[in-house]
């Protein structure tokens, strides 16, 4: 009886060895995977190349005097049905902007800034750090530039099976002194399938 | 028997004559513009299953490459889909520096490209560093 239950017990798992779905690792370079409904890296991928040849090659960037400008992010605003980190599209945009040469990016202020700037500020007046390791006052640079932007996504019934789901990416380059907008541009990613696919996520 | 020849040959000969030829910047077409002895009700299912049947797709005609007044390298590359249908197909641009190597860069992704039949297209891309001098373009199915 044991042995036929201990049998049982040991085919029972081979077979459902058998029918696990395998974890396979993508290849993010040449990912032949079905496209899906919801926003996945390979939009983000295409948003952020877009959007970044069209920026460069605007000549926004290129500064008159030959030198670099001071960009800073400003806020991302996703306006889709979809839990988005918008540093997924901002920092393959921002990495860009910096390996170009025309631009460096600041983390003094905006939504890309570092907390610990501003905190090891506040170490001025502790006797535990050497006072000229602290940053003096008056030594960050204020941005020229600012980025900002929006994602947000329409839902349009295709037809009785099939909905259409458009996905806008759209992003400016602002002046800051001056307010005059230097470069924008939009990015349109298109989706229809089946009415139960989900985009929400 | 020679007069039907001789008057096959006169028709053509007058319809051709009487086809308008068109800006060639403008491309009007089939089922837009008028029919033609080569293109009508009767010819065009068989002209396309012809081109099917041929493995007509996209051609590239040139890739002229110039840098811009910012300093970066594009490239425009021209061709034609010498099908009846439409072609979507991705691409990739990968830069290359004066030594030949590969430029790392966020931008070197596929990205969809779509070319009605028997049009012309063009991609334009550009390069997003500096030491950009050359480049390679594949090309793949969309899946």
């Amino acid at each position: 009886m044991k042995a036929k239950v201990l049998y049982l017990i040991t085919m029972v798992c081979v077979l459902a060895a058998g029918c696990a779905q395998e974890t396979k690792m993508i290849d993010t370079r040449n990912d032949e995977g079905k496209a899906v409904m919801a926003l996945d890296y390979r939009d983000f991928d295409l948003a952020a190349s877009k959007m970044v040849q069209s920026m460069l090659g605007s000549g926004a960037l290129k500064k008159a005097d030959g030198g670099r400008y001071v960009v800073a992010t400003g806020r991302i605003v996703n306006d889709t049905t979809q839990r988005i980190d918008t540093d997924q599209l901002m920092v393959k945009i921002e990495t860009e902007i910096l390996n170009s040469g025309q631009a460096v990016m600041t983390s003094a202020i905006g939504s890309g800034s570092d907390e610990l700037l501003h905190e090891t500020r506040e170490l001025r007046d502790s006797e535990e750090f050497d006072p000229n390791t602290v940053a003096k006052r008056q030594t960050l640079i204020a941005p020229e530039l600012t980025i900002s932007g929006k994602i947000f996504q329409r839902n349009i019934s295709y037809d009785r099976n099939t909905q259409q789901i458009e996905y806008y990416f759209q992003l400016k380059l602002s002046d800051v002194k001056s307010g005059l907008r230097f470069w924008q541009d939009e990015t349109l990613i298109g989706k229809r399938g089946s009415n139960r696919s989900v985009s929400w996520q | 028997m020679k007069k039907l020849e001789f008057v096959l040959i006169a028709l053509i000969v007058f319809s051709s004559g009487c086809q308008k030829q068109n800006d060639s910047r403008i491309h009007v077409r089939e089922g837009v513009a008028s029919d033609t002895l080569g293109s009508n009700i009767v010819t065009r299912p068989v002209t396309h299953a012809f081109s099917a049947l041929i493995g007509e797709g996209i051609e590239v005609t040139n890739a002229v490459t110039r840098m811009s007044d910012a300093g970066f390298l594009e490239l425009y590359v021209n061709g034609n889909n010498t099908s009846y249908g439409t072609k979507r197909f991705r691409y990739r641009v990968e830069w290359l520096d004066k030594d030949g190597l590969i430029i790392e860069t966020k931008t070197s992704v596929w990205l969809p490209m779509s070319a009605m039949g028997k049009s012309p297209f063009s991609i334009k891309a550009v390069a997003p560093r500096k030491q950009a001098v050359d480049f390679r373009m594949d090309t793949r199915k969309w899946e």
